[in-house]
């Protein structure tokens, strides 16, 4: 099973399995990584599962769609980086994903 | 040896009989909490998360959290129609909250973004000069209602800022407001006429920005096409009210909890003010502790939850305050811990349906609670002054008289929102 590594705002970091087809969103709420709120459950609404991709394969993830987009230039700390999570599938490539969840979801 | 007390009975489908969200017995302390407590225990105790109440006709009732997440995220066997209960005495439908989808989704998208972190931090500006222009107006007394001249109009200004209504207009709104969600109840005939004023206000400003444009929310609405269709007039009144609504009930019910809570627990008070990192955390403490709202469904898929089942057509209560409490979810959950952690409380719902403004009423507590405790940091309940706790599917403190040592104004030039609001909160 693959693993995403989350760095939370407090910097600790959490090793976390997902299943293959998984959101990454899923996967931090199901191992209650802190700092990913995901209110809305995955709908790309609320924008609470916001976090920066650090890891050299961000290029090879799906970009954003439009929505996405749209949401993502409205948190609070926007980077080139930025995703939300719920938004990302897991797939065996990316074993071991380092993810910094945003400092703050508000 | 004096035998071992047994446990009391309790008899929870007494509870659930009588149990009326509109009107939750009030507490020595002046509020609802320790009849949400009492509640929860019997729930535990009974595995009874679930049960019928016999007021307004009968309806479900919801306790438990995990029954409460699973019918909010479940839209499919539960519709949002039934999201207030009984229905407000408005004639055009309540855009958003009483949508189901696929409607709610396309409406929604039309102004979630002005509504995302980054859209709400430019009002916070407008939030902290109106908080200390509000402020200067009763500093040098020694004494204030902190609900009627800060919790109110706060979140009146802030939403006639992001629709694009005069800010001066801000007491007209809660007027309106209160006429909604709480008068009809009383006294409709009352409510009528209000409710009628306020679509008559909201025709006048939404005939000028179809002529003129804008770049408020309430024009990116009236500008939007939907699957290629404008909304109609009466959507339009809809959205406006769903949006006035929205944005002064919860927002002030919360900011007046907090203060009354800051005004007695002077332990958390000083801990807010030595580590003001942990505001965030602690406005989302106080949204469950004191989670304004409480929301509806209808069944539209029969679904049996522990053991009872919901028919078609069935109305649904899902007590949020309590299913707030629920320590099948919150470890140790009436202690107030500003630093929780993981703490999915249902104050604002979540699923589709989150609150649209929940980022916003965030914001507003956040900055309500910090600029005041800047210049009061020390300060009590006025036990000599009525307290209030209002009632209804939205409710908390909306009087909080409090007392303090007088200090000086600022002296900046009031705006025009803090004016009106002066100028009506003085009216006897």
């Amino acid at each position: 099973m693959p693993k995403v590594i989350f760095i939370d705002p407090e910097g600790v970091e959490h090793h976390v399995d997902a299943l293959v087809g998984q959101s990454l969103m899923r996967a931090a709420v199901d191992s209650q990584v802190p700092g990913i709120e995901a209110m809305c459950g995955g709908n790309c609404i609320c924008a609470t599962c916001h976090a920066y991709i650090e890891d050299d394969r961000l290029v090879t993830l799906a970009p954003p769609d439009a929505t996405e987009r749209d949401m993502l230039e409205c948190t609070s700390e926007p980077r080139p980086n930025s995703r939300l999570c719920c938004q990302v599938p897991m797939t065996e490539a990316l074993d071991g994903l380092v993810v910094r969840v945003a400092a703050s979801q508000h | 040896m004096n035998a071992p007390t047994p446990p009391p009975t309790v008899d929870v489908n007494a509870l659930y009989a009588g149990y009326d969200h509109l009107d939750p017995p009030i507490g020595p302390d002046g509020t609802p909490c320790a009849y949400f407590e009492e509640f929860r225990d019997a729930q535990i105790a009974t595995k009874q998360p679930v049960g019928r109440s016999e007021k307004h006709g009968g309806f479900w009732v919801v306790t438990g959290f995990p029954e409460c997440e699973q019918i909010i995220k479940d839209v499919d066997g539960f519709s949002s129609a039934g999201v207030i209960f009984p229905k407000y005495a408005v004639t055009e439908p309540l855009m958003l909250a009483e949508q189901d989808e696929p409607d709610h989704m396309r409406a929604r998208r039309l102004v979630n973004v002005s509504f995302m972190p980054r859209s709400v931090q430019q009002y916070g500006d407008e939030v902290m000069r109106s908080v200390h222009e509000l402020m200067d107006g009763f500093i040098e007394d020694g004494k204030a209602d902190v609900g009627r001249i800060l919790a109110d109009p706060i979140p009146a200004i802030v939403t006639a800022l992001i629709m694009g209504l005069p800010a001066e207009d801000g007491p007209l709104f809660d007027y309106w407001t209160s006429a909604i969600t709480h008068e009809f109840l009383n006294d409709p005939k009352a409510a009528q006429p209000k409710i009628e004023q306020m679509y008559a206000y909201f025709e006048k400003n939404i005939a000028r920005r179809k002529v003129e444009g804008g770049t408020d929310v309430l024009s990116s609405v009236i500008n939007a096409e939907v699957d290629g269709d404008r909304l109609t007039h009466r959507e339009l009144l809809g959205f406006s009210t769903v949006l006035l609504i929205g944005g002064i009930e919860n927002s002030a019910k919360l900011i007046g909890s907090a203060l009354w809570r800051l005004g007695w627990d002077v332990e958390l008070r000083r801990r807010l003010i030595r580590h003001p990192e942990r505001m965030a955390s602690t406005v989302d403490e106080l949204l469950r502790y004191y989670s304004p709202g409480t929301i509806g469904r209808i069944v539209r898929r029969e679904t049996t939850i522990a053991g009872h089942t919901m028919k078609v057509g069935d109305q649904v209560m899902l007590a949020l305050p309590i299913a707030n409490r629920d320590p099948r979810e919150f470890p140790n959950p009436d202690a107030f811990i500003t630093d929780r952690t993981n703490n999915r409380h249902l104050a604002l719902g979540t699923g589709l349906h989150v609150c649209l403004g929940g980022h916003l009423i965030r914001m507003e507590a956040r900055l309500v609670i910090s600029e005041f405790l800047k210049r009061i940091p020390e300060y009590e309940i006025d036990a000599s002054a009525p307290l209030k706790w209002t009632t209804g599917q939205v409710g908390g403190m909306s009087r909080v008289p409090i007392r303090f040592k007088p200090g000086k104004p600022r002296g900046a030039e009031r705006g025009k929102g803090v004016d009106a609001w002066l100028r009506h909160a003085t009216r006897p």
